[in-house]
């Protein structure tokens, strides 16, 4: 006779608990890019369920002078996985003496991504920065790594705030031209750094989970003038190497409510 | 034969039908909800009351000034946290009916007495109506204030808090409150407490409205506090005429004019 | 008695998640070929790439768990989904046509998805169902592809990439790849299509399309397929099927990539937006009429009280 764990109705069964290694920790990241520049940017509060963790918590990571990486979704995991893909890019700078140009940078985060389909990555990432020839990119990525090279991406909690509102002002959806003229295909960095800062203003005044700081990166090309970000308060450099491209770190705050 | 007997109360006749929906992955509509920090306290001369302004749907702000102090009687305001249609009409109708009650009796209703009528009706809809009250007032018989439950329990203590924010408002209270404090060290008191959830909680957010009750005066102090305006938009969002597309255009005329030829003979108005 | 067997057996997708675990166990982070260049296919000389599994009795209820949006609707990881993809072969070649759309749940996720893989110059695979298990395995595909020609000095046929694909996701069977594609190309055969998907599947034929708005795009594919369509008709034809499906399925639409594949490998003939095909037709292209497909220009200014001119007068019968 088999002895089994079935019991009589009434009583409780053996019952194994689900196995649950994800959370979501909210906020929102964002990256455009433009024709010679590209800017990544994201809010820096933290937060589960109801509750802030903190009010800042870095969701947007410098990897090279040429590209920065911003990731979305659970916390552990995206600070997790941007240490693996910095210790990928250090082996890649030890073999070869040079930064991973960002298409080569996209398709090691798509190949590590896919490394976890069993047991994904929670993670939404956006790759911004500098093409070899000169030109912004973004790449944007879901958590078991496919990949696309785009203008312009939302992506977490106000994605859906955030992205409809792109769409029409970065691709000009909806909007037809006046008559005789054309929409621009690239926007200039001052106009794009407002589009960014009020795309993060309104998305703290309605969604409950973005807000506290917002963190904007901005990679200029080689040859490019940082002059235009003069007029914008709190710009700090990061740049590193001689290479000729420049990253910059402008810091704002949110509402905090 | 049909029945055409209707029972008292919520009618739950789709609600095995809806459960059955919610299994095959279609979620309910969700009500609005306001995931709240709502607080009362006890001072020297009466009761003061306090609220945050945000409603929520989920994690989208729907309401960024609403109102969550209700008005019971001149004497007696009841803040509200939960479901908020819920909140909204369980105090409108106690509010009625606490008006009928003095009217006739012809005395000024006590708070206990509203409190009843509030846990009476809860208790009946077993939770079904998801309002978590409280309520404060002055009466003959002095300052009361007392927090109701969804499930109609109750309680009366000397400084109270609900809702999501509930936890960090109460330990403004716990660390400050002292009994028979002034009136302004009071409104000082909610006001943090209220603070406490709107920058702790995300359920909570915006403004603070207070309401100080005593025995001579009802004071509503609607956004007493508004630390949390609007910041100005970098750029302005306006599009040039003919930015939208369309398909065809008709354009009417909405007036029409008439002319009236008059008979011969006049029929004017008898004015005599 | 059950579990004993599966344990040890060698054929189960149990004992395929046994020998990935095993291989996880090892930090694969570590190994020599993550120090070069070679990215995560550095695991090429291995055979097949190695996968992470989470410690728990059966990971592929946890990823259905986590992942699956028929499951569970409010799931946190949302693998896109949603097309309208098709491939048909004619005396000309193959025509590729497919939308752009990425749909997670209701939402939209992006317009402007590439959803034809361009393996090699002579290879096109399409993409339906998991965006990511299409575009990492037909990648993965267009490596051992470049293997085959340096080690038998020829191109590989269209069949034999399409089996190599097969036998690949049949590897995973039922551990939750989700991929439905068309391989095309041209080889010593002439111009071939096989249809290959996740289950294991692998089929050839004339004509096929996969995805969500594939009804809709049969509907116009067969009503007009026919082996001798000229090279423009033919373009013509599946722009327009897939118009027909990313106007009616929800899950399908922006816009058309329109590839053709001729005996000297394939070109790229166009984007074209759904809702400008609707109302203006596809631009002034090869075999088109460039008028509007929508019907809007078949009744303008008809109705019961204005019928068309020329319509016959009924006969009644004596």
């Amino acid at each position: 006779m088999e002895h089994s764990f079935a019991s009589p109705s009434g009583h409780p069964q053996p019952h194994q608990r689900h196995f649950n290694p994800y959370s979501e920790n909210g906020g929102t990241i964002l990256a455009i890019a433009g024709a010679n520049f590209s800017v990544i940017a994201g809010d820096t509060r933290q937060s589960e369920g109801y509750s802030i963790q903190t009010r800042y918590a870095p969701k947007v990571f410098r990897l090279t002078d040429k590209a920065v990486l911003a990731t979305n979704g659970f916390a552990a995991d995206g600070n997790m996985f941007v240490k693996k893909v910095r210790q990928r890019l250090e082996w890649y700078r030890h073999a070869h003496s040079k930064d991973m140009p960002i298409r080569a940078i996209a398709r090691l985060i798509q190949t590590m991504l896919y490394a976890r389909r069993f047991f994904p990555y929670y993670v939404y990432n956006i790759l911004g920065g500098i093409e070899e020839d000169g030109s912004g990119a973004v790449y944007s990525f879901d958590p078991v790594g496919s990949y696309e090279r785009e203008a312009c991406r939302a992506a977490g909690a106000a994605q859906s705030l955030v992205q409809p509102f792109l769409d029409n002002q970065i691709y000009f959806k909806n909007q037809t031209p006046a008559h005789g003229t054309s929409h621009p295909a690239h926007l200039p960095l001052d106009h794009v750094l407002e589009l960014v800062i009020d795309s993060f203003t309104s998305a703290t005044e309605r969604h409950i989970e973005v807000g506290d700081g917002l963190e904007i990166y901005v990679v200029l090309a080689k040859g490019s003038t940082p002059q235009v970000l003069d007029r914008w308060q709190g710009v700090t450099e990061m740049t590193t190497t001689q290479d000729g491209e420049r990253m910059f770190v402008i810091r704002r705050n949110l509402k905090r409510d | 034969m049909t029945s055409v007997f209707s029972p008292p109360g919520f009618n739950f006749s789709n609600q095995s039908r809806n459960d059955f929906i919610a299994e095959k992955g279609i979620p309910m509509p969700k009500a609005t909800s306001t995931g709240t920090t709502i607080v009362g306290c006890l001072f020297a001369d009466g009761i003061v009351l306090g609220a945050d302004t945000r409603a929520t749907e989920g994690d989208i702000v729907a309401d960024k000034n609403c109102e969550k102090i209700h008005y019971i009687t001149e004497s007696i305001r009841c803040c509200g946290a939960g479901t908020a249609a819920d909140t909204e009409f369980t105090t409108a109708l106690i509010s009625s009916n606490m008006e009928l009650h003095a009217l006739s009796t012809g005395r000024k209703p006590r708070v206990v007495t509203a409190m009843t009528m509030l846990k009476q009706m809860l208790f009946r809809h077993h939770g079904n109506i998801g309002a978590a009250l409280v309520l404060g007032g002055v009466d003959a018989t002095g300052p009361h204030l007392f927090t109701v439950a969804p499930h109609g329990s109750t309680d009366k203590l000397p400084y109270v808090t609900m809702g999501s924010g509930s936890l960090a408002a109460m330990a403004v209270f716990e660390s400050s409150w002292k009994p028979n404090m002034s009136r302004d060290d009071a409104l000082q008191l909610v006001k943090d407490a209220i603070s406490a959830g709107i920058f702790n909680d995300l359920g909570s957010g915006s403004n603070v409205d207070a309401c100080i009750i005593t025995a001579s005066h009802t004071e509503m102090l609607r956004n007493v506090e508004m630390p949390n305006q609007r910041v100005e938009k970098e750029r302005q969002y306006r599009f040039a005429r003919g930015t939208t597309a369309w398909k065809s255009e008709e354009i009417r005329k909405l007036v029409v004019s008439e002319e009236v030829i008059l008979l011969a003979g006049g029929d004017e108005m008898d004015t005599t | 008695m059950n579990t004993l067997v599966q344990r040890f057996s060698t054929t189960s997708a149990q004992s395929e998640i046994n020998k990935a675990k095993a291989l996880a166990a090892d930090d694969q982070d570590f190994d020599d070929f993550a120090w070069g260049s070679e990215a995560g296919f550095g695991t090429i000389a291995k055979g097949v790439p190695t996968f992470s599994l989470p410690a728990v009795p059966d990971p592929r209820a946890f990823l259905r768990l986590h992942t699956d949006d028929h499951a569970d609707p409010n799931c946190r990881i949302k693998i896109q989904h949603g097309t309208t993809t098709l491939a048909f072969r004619f005396k000309g070649g193959v025509i590729v046509a497919v939308d752009s759309r990425a749909t997670a749940g209701s939402y939209i996720a992006s317009g402007t998805v590439k959803k034809v893989i361009e393996i090699n110059p002579y290879l096109l695979g399409t993409m339906a169902g998991g965006a990511a298990d299409c575009q990492f395995w037909e990648t993965y595909l267009g490596m051992h592809c470049r293997l085959h020609e340096l080690r038998n000095r020829e191109r590989i046929s269209v069949s034999a990439a399409s089996k190599y694909l097969s036998n690949l996701v049949y590897n995973y069977k039922g551990m939750g790849l989700s991929m439905g594609t068309m391989i095309c190309g041209w080889d010593k055969t002439g111009p071939s299509v096989f249809y290959v998907d996740s289950d294991g599947t692998r089929l050839k034929g004339n004509l096929f399309s996969v995805g969500s708005g594939s009804t809709h795009a049969y509907g116009v594919l067969d009503q007009g397929y026919h082996w001798d369509l000229s090279d423009e008709d033919a373009q013509e034809l599946g722009r327009r099927s897939i118009y027909a499906a990313g106007h009616r399925d929800a899950y399908s639409g922006n816009t058309c990539n329109l590839y053709h594949i001729k005996e000297d490998g394939w070109h790229f003939i166009g984007n074209y937006d759904i809702s400008k095909m609707h109302y203006e037709g596809p631009g002034n292209v090869p075999g088109s009429e460039n008028v509007g497909y929508g019907y809007d220009v078949r009744v303008v200014g008809r109705s019961s009280a204005n019928p068309p001119p020329s319509a016959p007068t009924p006969v009644v019968a004596a």
